[in-house]
């Protein structure tokens, strides 16, 4: 890579990660903390960058005093990372969708032996699945009570006869260590919505037979993917 | 121009899930290790700019039976990745500190280092003993192989050393920032293998290959420590692959991370071209045999 090129790699790929965490898209892919950290990654890498890209200017085409002395282990490497820089420009990957929830490790809510206190009765807890999930596992879900609870996911394709699945990742680190809850709304009227429609659904939670986490709905609305996608 | 013809392709390929689900996964691995890469990269070229090369090498001992434990130890003193600890160990060697030592140097820099550890920590934040068996298990594969250089090794492997480089001079600030800059690029570019690896394991290998080589075993502990060679990643961002990696076992992540920093595609390379390929074939081979071994037994122990 010339010197320019190398700077000019640098300053893009400090701009875009100021750009992500300014806008917020990042919290597609990795937790929403690390907001912060990305945000002076990118100042850091732009204003190095730029010095790089000034520098260059300044030489005006002359080589660089390394390369003069032989140094090319600077190499060919760094321009791989206008590939992420690309793809985030050009059509900006979704958030993680149905496709990895089979292929994800599920929920093992069971090791945890959480113990949960009953729901205050007379209105709608919002909840994640993760703990709608993790309070199933609690002696049958006695916790729930007749509260209504309110979950926001993403339909996953299943081979249920009745209702549909909804789930949502938990995320540690980043979208490559997710991990999806899942839960099956019965009950709502209407027609199945499609397979990646982001719900929120509202209901009560009813047991089954099978130990698949599930929810009587009385209402389902389709919403826009939330801004945080990840528990 | 070659946006304009890429946008409807790209758009048009992250319809199927499969492709979306690989390009998030790879832009999330990405952009999660940046920061470490940045605070990486920004230690790396302040030791390189600010710190006389010759400080670590004074506090060795003379016999090189302690000389290899000091320097593996000392290695945390450098806080890089492995491209930065291969030109410092050649430093070494050529101001006269025993191979053996800068061997062991050159393995335990990259992995027992603050900003590693640091990392490593952050990416398995429920496994805290995932650090400590990092650390350990990459110690004694250091030392290990430093012992061995001293009972096998022959000098004669190593290509004559070329003469000191002759960009000493230069202002600090300006050095500081140039090497900053080759560490970014080096290092970022190859994260970009490594995320890319991982999305295509993650997306395209089927749930049941997948399972039969991720069953608990020594295969998996190989199987793994022989993608840590291909991938090539940068130690400062490889925990976060490895916590990707979760269809295998704690212990075979730990291979990943323990073989990582001192076999891959990369280093080979750079070992090949700074002590000569007949020395790195040899020496890489070895040290994959040593870093697993360590990494199967302290895995088994600890995790």
């Amino acid at each position: 890579m010339s010197e320019d090129a190398r700077a000019t790699t640098v300053l893009l790929v400090g701009a875009l990660m100021m750009r992500l965490a300014i806008g917020g898209a990042y919290a597609k892919y990795v937790r929403t903390g690390m907001g912060p950290l990305l945000l002076v990654a990118g100042i850091l890498l732009a204003g190095l960058g730029l010095f790089g890209v000034v520098r260059a200017l300044r030489r005006g085409g002359r080589p660089a005093d390394a390369d003069a002395h032989g140094h090319h282990h600077g190499g060919r490497i760094g321009w791989l990372l206008l590939a992420p820089v690309l793809a985030l420009l050009l059509v900006t990957p979704p958030t993680l969708g149905s496709f990895a929830v089979s292929r994800s490790a599920a929920v093992n809510v069971t090791s945890g032996g959480k113990v949960f206190d009953a729901l205050p009765p007379g209105r709608t807890v919002p909840m994640t699945l993760l703990e709608f999930d993790e309070r199933v596992e609690d002696h049958r879900g006695v916790s729930f009570g007749a509260v209504q609870v309110r979950l926001t996911g993403f339909v996953t394709p299943s081979s249920d006869a009745q209702g549909f699945r909804i789930a949502r990742y938990q995320i540690a680190c980043c979208a490559a260590d997710a991990v999806a809850s899942v839960v099956r709304v019965t009950g709502a009227s209407g027609s199945r919505p499609a397979r990646d429609q982001w719900v929120t659904v509202t209901g009560t939670f009813a047991p089954t037979p099978d130990r698949v986490p599930e929810l009587r709905a009385v209402s389902v609305a389709e919403i826009t993917t939330p801004l945080d996608p990840y528990e | 121009m070659a946006a304009v013809l890429l946008r409807p392709v790209l758009t048009g390929l992250l319809k199927h899930p499969a492709a979306a689900n690989w390009a998030t996964i790879f832009v999330a691995i990405t952009i999660q290790a940046m920061p470490f890469l940045v605070l990486g990269v920004a230690v790396s070229a302040a030791i390189a700019a600010f710190v006389p090369p010759g400080v670590i090498a004074r506090m060795l001992p003379g016999r090189p039976v302690l000389a290899v434990p000091a320097a593996a130890v000392a290695g945390a003193a450098l806080p890089g990745c492995e491209c930065g600890s291969v030109p410092v160990a050649a430093r070494l060697v050529s101001i006269g500190v025993t191979p053996a030592a800068a061997f062991a140097f050159l393995l335990s820099a990259p992995a027992i280092n603050p900003v590693v550890l640091v990392s490593t920590a952050v990416a398995f934040p429920d496994r805290p003993m995932m650090v400590l068996a990092r650390l350990m298990a990459s110690l004694v594969a250091s030392v290990a192989m430093g012992m061995l250089w001293i009972a096998f090794g022959r000098d004669d492997l190593l290509k004559a050393r070329r003469a000191p480089d002759g960009d000493e001079s230069g202002r600090r600030l300006t050095r500081f920032l140039a090497t900053a800059q080759h560490d970014f690029l080096q290092a970022g570019g190859f994260l970009v293998i490594g995320a890319a690896a991982a999305a295509t394991l993650q997306t395209l290998v089927p749930r049941d290959l997948v399972n039969s080589i991720a069953r608990p075993g020594p295969i998996s502990v190989l199987v793994l420590g022989v993608l840590a060679v291909l991938v090539s990643l940068c130690s400062e961002a490889d925990a976060f692959v490895a916590a990707g990696l979760k269809q295998f076992s704690l212990t075979a992540r730990l291979a990943f991370l323990v073989v990582g920093p001192m076999v891959d595609v990369k280093l080979f390379a750079l070992q090949a071209g700074t002590f000569g390929p007949r020395f790195a074939w040899r020496f890489s081979l070895a040290t994959f045999a040593v870093a697993v071994t360590s990494a199967g037994l302290i895995g088994w122990w600890l995790l």
